[in-house]
């Protein structure tokens, strides 16, 4: 149609494959190591989103404080979850289905939580930024929206070199391909993991505070997850750059239905890319071998 | 054997007890949002009854008997709706208040209907919730003290085209929702009627969070003002990100705008937008009640719905005591005929051949971020 819509949908779909992006990598994460689908990842970026949200209207803290606060919120919040509703599970060796209906159990109750506790009103973050649009060749996108894309990227970066330079990294890639031989090496597999969840929690509280600020802080905004479970499976479920690739190609996919096709049409879109990717290509994009991951 | 005769016993007597109680109150079903997404104006609506009730049965009841609330939490969900609709005429409650949304009330009026009890319904502002879609006749058991979505529409698209000097509009409404899917069609017919052209109708489903892509193509069509016929929490949203687009056109929405909390999610974007209104905080009407209120809860109404909802109980009321019985058939009778009496937001005469109010005005408000308020701008009796 118009030139000027391609752009636009083009920068506006990106700007959304950024936070699916943040999210997915926490699914990875977890995928990787335990071989699970940790539904519960929605509700810690929903807590993380809270924390930070309390830290921002309450203290009135700047953005960089925030933003820190609810990455070790929302990291603290996860590891206690694992240790909580997982790790008895685990060390039973109990089947990764089990894990999985643990997970979806955690995210409803602490979703029900919040209910309970802080009540179902919507929440909006003060505006850090107030409204700067940056325009370019006549689209428009927000200040905001940039500043989330680059730090998505950079996080994602940060955690990639992380796991492929550092000890603790290499002793998260062992567990990947082998928990037992890793503990048996002397590895404490108990700490590995807790690392794994404060990790994938951290990036939960990125991307809690960045869905809070661009929409609304609610106790059900974790379901939002589901298209970044979308995006680990595209992307290839446990690999850290197919987190990041499928992220952006769904966001960017998704916006195009929308504006080309029918808005209505999106998720009908989304959802069908999901099975497909079940169906014929389960190890997504990047994960060709579902042996190796992160 | 002589364990289980004595626990019966006990039963019995609690059975009688309960049936002997329950001839000296009436109850009075409501069916509200206590959570989920409409949980700001249910629990205000709940607050509000039950300040109501207080001072009716202080001042000696209805018929004698004391009025007492059958309260389930329907929250905002149609299925929900509909069960609690079957749990309070299993109940056997006289009359029921509620819901305020559309879509419920549409699903709950058949289940009240076929149970003789008469609903009326707090907010509803679809024409279908007391006309039968199918049979295009009036439903016997629905009744609401609100206006209606053709006038509401109507108004919005007559302020937007004479006030605004609005000549191509757009629409961004709920697909999944039939209080925006309707108040589109009725936006777009009076704003064509007025003159004006409709440059874009755009969709999003129920609980999307990102109207990007409908706000992109929007932007490239220029309107002048870009109506929105849904909840503060949406509207909220649509208006920062319109914003973040550079769209520059005056948003327009409707009586669900109208929550205290649309200038805090909204923040400066949805500042100087235009809505729809069933009550305005200032109106002298409502004056007595607002400061009631804030004198017991310490905080002000979530409007219109404490408002509408103590009208419904006051014409449920006023219906008992034309009536002078608790029997649906009776009573509902008594709802169609009411005429000239005062409920909480003015004078009130229900319309026998649709069931609705005969003179319910709307306002016009601006949002206004600085003051953190809804500045009054125009109220319209007609638009005729």
């Amino acid at each position: 149609m118009w030139p000027g819509l391609f752009l636009q949908t083009l920068i506006t779909g990106l700007s959304i494959g950024g936070i699916y992006a943040l999210m997915a990598v926490g699914y990875s994460l977890v995928f990787s190591v335990l071989n699970f689908s940790n539904f519960a990842h929605g509700a810690v970026i929903m807590l993380g989103a809270y924390v930070g949200l309390a830290l921002a209207s309450k203290l009135s803290l700047s953005f960089g404080i925030v933003l820190a606060g609810s990455i070790a919120g929302a990291g603290l919040i996860a590891v206690l979850n694992e240790k909580l509703a997982y790790s008895s599970l685990r060390r039973r060796k109990a089947p990764s289905l089990y894990l999985m209906i643990s997970a979806m159990g955690c995210a409803v109750f602490l979703e029900n939580l919040v209910y309970a506790t802080i009540g179902s009103r919507f929440y909006a973050f003060p505006e850090f930024f107030g409204r700067q649009v940056i325009s370019i060749g006549g689209s428009s996108v927000s200040l905001l929206d940039v500043g989330a894309f680059l730090f998505a990227l950079v996080a994602i970066l940060g955690l990639h070199l992380f796991i492929k330079r550092t000890r603790t990294g290499i002793a998260i890639r062992a567990g990947v391909s082998d928990m037992t031989m890793c503990s048996l090496m002397g590895v404490d597999l108990d700490r590995l993991i807790a690392i794994v969840f404060l990790l994938a929690g951290g990036f939960a509280g990125v991307a809690g505070v960045f869905l809070g600020i661009k929409y609304l802080v609610y106790p059900t905004m974790g379901w939002v997850t589901n298209k970044a479970y979308i995006a680990a499976v595209i992307g290839g479920l446990g690999s850290l750059p197919g987190a990041l690739a499928g992220g952006l190609i769904l966001g960017v996919v998704e916006t195009f239905v929308s504006s080309y096709i029918s808005s209505v049409m999106r998720d009908v879109f989304s959802f069908s890319l999901l099975i497909a990717f079940l169906v014929w290509r389960p190890n997504g994009l990047w994960g060709t071998d579902s042996e190796e991951k992160v | 054997m002589k364990k289980i005769a004595v626990v019966l016993a006990a039963v019995m007597v609690f059975v009688l007890a309960g049936a002997v109680c329950a001839q000296e109150v009436i109850s009075i079903g409501h069916t509200v949002s206590l959570t989920g997404g409409a949980s700001m104006w249910g629990q205000s609506e709940a607050r509000a009854l039950d300040m109501l009730a207080k001072k009716i049965n202080d001042a000696g009841g209805v018929l004698g008997k004391k009025i007492e609330f059958v309260r389930y939490d329907n929250r905002n969900d149609g299925v929900e709706a509909v069960n609690v609709a079957r749990r309070l005429v299993s109940d056997g409650v006289v009359a029921v208040i509620g819901p305020a949304q559309s879509g419920n009330s549409i699903a709950s009026a058949p289940v009240f209907e076929r149970g003789k009890i008469p609903m009326v319904v707090t907010t509803a502002t679809n024409p279908y919730v007391t006309i039968d879609q199918r049979s295009g006749k009036v439903r016997p058991y629905a009744f609401r003290p609100c206006f209606i979505d053709p006038f509401q529409g109507t108004v919005a698209a007559r302020f937007a085209v004479t006030d605004l000097g609005a000549k191509k509009g757009a629409i961004l409404y709920d697909v999944g929702s039939d209080y925006g899917q309707w108040l589109a069609k009725y936006f777009e017919e009076a704003f064509v009627e007025k003159g004006g052209t409709i440059v874009a109708k755009e969709a999003f489903r129920t609980d999307e969070l990102d109207y990007r892509a409908q706000l992109g193509k929007i932007k490239e069509l220029t309107p002048d003002v870009i109506f929105i016929p849904t909840s503060q929490k949406e509207a909220a949203m649509a208006a920062k990100q319109a914003r973040d687009l550079g769209i520059e056109a005056v948003l327009l929405g409707t009586d669900n705008w109208g929550s205290p909390d649309l200038i805090e999610l909204g923040g400066s974007a949805i500042d100087g937008g235009y809505f729809v209104n069933l009550a305005d905080l200032a109106d002298p009407d409502i004056q007595d009640f607002v400061a009631e209120y804030k004198a017991l809860f310490g905080e002000e109404p979530v409007l219109p719905n404490p408002v509408m909802a103590q009208d419904a109980l006051i014409m449920i009321v006023e219906a008992l005591k034309a009536a002078g019985s608790t029997d649906g058939e009776k009573l509902a009778d008594a709802l169609a005929n009411l005429k000239d009496i005062k409920v909480t937001s003015g004078p009130l005469t229900i319309n026998p051949e649709d069931h609705n109010p005969l003179d319910k005005p709307a306002v016009i408000q601006q949002v206004d971020v600085a003051n953190r308020t809804f500045k009054f701008v125009k109220k319209y009796f007609s638009v005729d």
